[in-house]
């Protein structure tokens, strides 16, 4: 019989030239190749790191799993992080939390009142009608595509209990503002950070200002591992719930595989079942399961290597863009960093300004025709949604800008696939648009 | 609670001036041990495993340096299977994986203005790492009552010496089984009343017995917190 290391070990170089044959090597073609908004970029470790799990056959949260929590702890420099399958896994996971028993007065109840935005994705918002509580939409800023702070402040009542909003495709929303709001009317503060995992507000990272924050890792974000998130919290109480209620409201926290982590397995008290009842199987939360496999973090934690660059390069890629459209201010409105970030830019976003002699649908098909990937700002406006309009929501005060943006908003990739080759195709693509008009 | 990590830790130290209990300090081989007072920690023995396989086997301890400390230490006694092959394969200069950190000893709600630290043995270490953190200051009223079997067993005179410096508040009461019989939770509660918050650590009978006695004498079971493992 063969020796299983020996094995392993031409397994992984041949998958290394695997990686070199399959992937290394891609060429752009103008007007055949796609220029996407999105893609995985990876080399050949994330693929070697995705066999070595799949070797181990651990299959669910092992080594790589916390070797990938590790990693995104230390980069953001907080206490907790718990993975699991999607960003919109942690933006429930994260809202779960905040319903539970053990937090007292300070729970969420169903008809307390969230503030939100509708010019955003789904998923920041579906949690708030899951658990009965009320979406509050604020409208958001032209510029920064972010809440309005002063609709935001008095979009708040006696039932207000929660903020819960993303920074929009990267760009953060104004932390100083938002967190007074919540001191101030003591307020919990999740921050969706899906979209921006390593931008910056006033030097620090954002997804660690809120109470809790969420990242997700489905292919389009900063990093990837296919479908993936994580909920950040410095917070023990909120991490042990988010555990909870990702691994089907269990109290224990041991990891699978893991037994009597806390040395008191067999010697405790709960509900009404008989002393000692094994810890293992006491439930303290009505949950889900929404564990994240070790192959994905696998390809996490080799993602993880990549981040810093990956961010200077949207940050570059956002600049070139920024070049090219800047060139036409009297058709787009280009956007702006919120005051004191640096944001690692999820994509570029335009909007077409009124009365132009073409408008959004126009030049996003006609850029799509070219091969350059267009996408709207996922929503639009969130109560025009056909699943949105019957639910029980309430709009602040007006969503003027929302509207705006639902009909003459789109946005371009800045991901760190990009290249100059792109760059210089999409500038001729649109300098001959605006040419033949 | 920091999220927990796996260390390569050297065992820098081991003291024993009793037979059969052990105080190992352990430096990381990168970094710094995170975890905050109170927590524990899981040790590894196996040789076989090289931080990138599945955690082997391990045992809990609690850690009794301050968070601050470079290395933690932890003690332990000799009391079963996993402690017998940890008195045979650990030396100064061995190699051992921790993980930490575990437990939230500290992190429960808890009054700070009046606070009773009883322990029995080496239960008295959990304390100990707060008693050296500077987070000890806040207490405006902390109450140790550490029993052990006698005044040889009371291995921990430099941290109680520190605690005292770090919070001058603290009342220390040392009863020796030799000589002054064992807890009594009567006394304790009858000097520290019903609002007090009640930490316990020590041999898991003890903290029943104290525990169910202080629900009777109408302490609030949420100010009773104990640190009982198996």
């Amino acid at each position: 019989m063969q020796d299983h290391k020996q094995l392993r070990r031409e397994i992984i170089e041949k998958t290394k030239e695997y990686y070199q044959a399959r992937f290394a090597h891609s060429v752009f073609e103008e007007g055949r190749s796609k220029v996407n908004y999105a893609g995985r970029v990876f080399d050949e470790q994330e693929i070697v790191n995705a066999v070595e799990a799949s070797l181990d056959f651990w299959l669910t949260e092992g080594r790589f799993s916390e070797e990938f929590a590790e990693k995104i702890a230390d980069f953001l420099g907080v206490d907790n992080v718990l993975l699991t399958n999607s960003g919109s896994s942690a933006n429930l996971l994260a809202f779960s939390a905040l319903t539970s028993e053990k937090l007292g007065d300070k729970r969420l109840k169903p008809g307390d009142e969230v503030i939100s935005v509708a010019a955003g994705f789904p998923a920041t918002v579906t949690p708030i009608i899951q658990y009965g509580l009320v979406p509050v939409f604020v409208d958001v800023d032209i510029n920064t595509y972010n809440i309005d702070i002063e609709q935001a402040e008095k979009a708040i009542t006696s039932k207000t209990r929660c903020i819960f909003i993303a920074h929009t495709l990267g760009n953060p929303f104004n932390l100083d503002a938002i967190m007074e709001l919540a001191n101030k009317h003591n307020l919990w503060v999740i921050e969706d950070n899906c979209d921006a995992f390593g931008s910056k507000y006033k030097g620090k990272y954002t997804g660690t200002f809120g109470h809790l924050s969420t990242i997700s890792f489905y292919p389009a974000h900063h990093i990837t591992t296919g479908e993936g998130g994580a909920i950040i919290t410095n917070n023990p109480l909120l991490a042990q719930l988010v555990r909870a209620f990702r691994d089907w409201g269990r109290d224990c926290y041991c990891m699978g595989g893991e037994n009597n982590t806390c040395g008191k397995r067999f010697s405790q008290q709960f509900g009404n079942l008989p002393f000692g009842y094994d810890h293992k199987y006491v439930y303290s939360e009505i949950g889900f399961n929404l564990k994240m496999t070790d192959i994905q973090a696998a390809i996490g934690v080799a993602q993880m290597d990549k981040l810093e660059l990956f961010c200077e390069k949207r940050k570059e890629n956002f600049k070139k863009h920024y070049a090219i459209f800047s060139k036409y201010p009297q058709f787009f409105s280009l956007p702006t960093a919120t005051e004191g970030s640096d944001p690692a830019w999820f994509a570029f976003i335009v909007t077409v300004k009124e009365n132009t002699r073409f408008n959004r649908d126009e030049i996003t098909r006609h850029l799509n025709s070219k091969l350059i990937e267009t996408r709207n700002l996922f929503a639009g406006n969130m109560t025009k949604q056909p699943a949105f309009v019957d639910k029980n929501w309430r709009i602040a005060d007006n969503l003027n800008v929302t509207d705006n943006i639902m009909n003459n908003t789109f946005f371009l990739g800045t991901y760190p696939g990009l290249t100059d080759e792109m760059f210089t195709y999409e500038e001729r693509v649109l300098d001959e648009y605006i040419a033949g008009l | 609670m920091s999220i927990v990590k796996k260390y390569k830790a050297e065992v820098i130290a081991i003291d024993s001036f009793i037979d059969g209990v052990y105080t190992l300090t352990l430096a990381p081989e990168k970094g710094r041990f995170r975890y905050s007072p109170g927590q524990f920690l899981h040790l590894a023995i196996d040789t076989e495993y090289d931080g990138a396989s599945q955690w082997p086997n391990s045992r809990c301890f609690s850690l009794q340096t301050s968070p601050d400390e470079t290395y933690a230490k932890i003690t332990y006694a000799v009391n079963g299977e996993f402690t017998h092959q940890m008195e045979n394969a650990i030396k100064p200069g061995s190699e051992v994986w921790v993980k930490l950190p575990y437990g939230e000893l500290f992190d429960q709600e808890h009054s700070r203005s009046h606070t009773v630290f009883i322990s029995g043995g080496t239960g008295i270490t959990p304390y100990l790492s707060l008693f050296t953190d500077s987070s000890f200051a806040e207490y405006q009223k902390p109450v140790l009552y550490a029993g052990f079997r006698s005044r040889i067993f009371n291995l921990y005179s430099n941290e109680l010496r520190r605690a005292a410096t770090i919070n001058r508040n603290l009342v220390e009461n040392y009863i020796y089984q030799d000589t002054d019989g064992i807890l009594n939770i009567d006394d304790i509660f009858a000097e520290n009343g019903v609002y007090a918050s009640y930490f316990i650590s020590g041999p898991p009978v003890m903290i029943k017995s104290f525990k169910k006695a202080l629900i009777l004498k109408g302490v609030d079971e949420k100010n009773i917190l104990t640190d009982d493992w198996e």
